[in-house]
């Protein structure tokens, strides 16, 4: 096997964060990261399509993060963004919308899902992630920048998340939800933070490795591919 | 006082870091924002069994003392530092070795800091 890739699928630019995306990936790939997806929120998009570059050696995805208080709009906005975009996260912090977001199953992320007095997922909402492959976004960004009652709080509703995830088996995704370089972690610091934030060593991998490359595979269907569970194989493959 | 045996000092690691920062930040600034964010993130209990300690730090590279047994939740509080005296900062662990010397040796020599402004995709 060779070395393991770390991706971080939710990484905002400007207009959105503070920093351009070559600012970002330079400083990503100093940190190790094999790739990480831009996801600028939906409603702070810039004017036309931002063109991406492609350094050597990372891989800058395109992704997006949804806003939208209405239900019946958020589905009408991942038809419309699923075929553009690699990573498909939708901005939680209300029933209907975290309902909305794990019954679709274009969305590949539910990022912030807490509001009120409540973590944001209960037994029937992670029963409908498993079931339509929507993973749940653990973001560092407000659990490092937050301090005493609110960085408590936060952990508390990341705990009752990871709990019910462990029960369904929904997959998480560890992300930066870096809004600036300096939000950006190295990937060996990310996993000492979920570690310590109640996750499995095997867990905290899977989050920034597996899950995220598992996504992208899914959502970059190979030439070969005719629909879902037939694809054609060339010789070389199997040898 | 007498100086401890070797075989019964505590065992340590020392983590090779680099800090980037928007503006430059001196040892005792950053002693104190490590040691408060450990307290923070931590607690005190867990941050002392830690036994953290800034040994050196200068233009930028440095290197950080801590339990041999605690590396993890070092680098998990060392991680949760987002600002340096007001400047936002973030602390990148190179690596981790068990002597100072090694540590210097394997990962600072050389060792340019990371600017993120300056020239993408360059090196």
């Amino acid at each position: 096997m060779g070395k393991r890739k770390f991706y971080d699928l939710c990484v905002h630019a400007v207009p959105d964060g503070d920093n351009s995306v070559e600012e970002l990936a330079s400083l990503a790939r100093h940190f190790g990261y094999s790739g990480f997806a831009l996801t600028n929120h939906s409603d702070k998009l810039p004017q036309k399509k931002p063109v991406l570059p492609s350094p050597e050696g990372f891989e800058i995805i395109r992704g997006i993060e949804l806003v939208e208080e209405n239900p019946s709009k958020l589905h009408g906005l991942v038809g419309k963004f699923r075929k553009n975009a690699d990573v498909l996260i939708v901005h939680g912090g209300s029933e209907k919308v975290n309902r909305a977001a794990v019954e679709n199953s274009g969305v590949d992320i539910l990022n912030h899902p807490s509001f009120e007095k409540s973590s944001g997922i209960n037994q029937v909402l992670a029963k409908a992630a498993a079931d339509n492959e929507v993973a749940i976004g653990l973001n560092l960004r407000p659990l490092l920048h937050s301090r005493g009652s609110r960085r408590i709080r936060l952990l508390t509703d990341l705990r009752a998340n990871l709990d019910l995830a462990r029960k369904y088996d929904v997959r998480l995704v560890l992300s930066s939800d870096a809004m600036s370089c300096y939000d950006l972690r190295p990937p060996r610091e990310m996993l000492a933070l979920a570690e310590l934030f109640g996750l499995e060593e095997s867990e905290a991998i899977d989050a920034l490795s597996t899950v995220p490359e598992r996504i992208l595979a899914r959502n970059r269907p190979s030439p070969g591919k005719v629909r879902e569970g037939v694809e054609v194989v060339e010789e070389a493959d199997f040898l | 006082m007498k100086r401890l045996m070797p075989s019964l000092r505590s065992k340590k690691r020392y983590l090779a870091f680099e800090l980037l920062s928007e503006e430059e930040a001196n040892r005792g600034e950053l002693v104190r924002e490590v040691v408060s964010s450990a307290s923070a993130l931590l607690g005190d209990v867990l941050a002392s069994e830690c036994d953290i300690r800034v040994l050196g730090f200068e233009a930028g590279i440095g290197i950080i003392q801590c339990s041999h047994s605690r590396v993890t939740e070092t680098r998990a509080a060392l991680a949760a530092v987002t600002r340096v005296n007001g400047a936002r900062a973030t602390l990148h662990v190179l690596g981790v070795s068990g002597t100072v010397k090694r540590a210097t040796e394997k990962y600072l020599h050389d060792h340019a800091v990371f600017e993120p402004k300056r020239g993408a995709f360059e090196d």
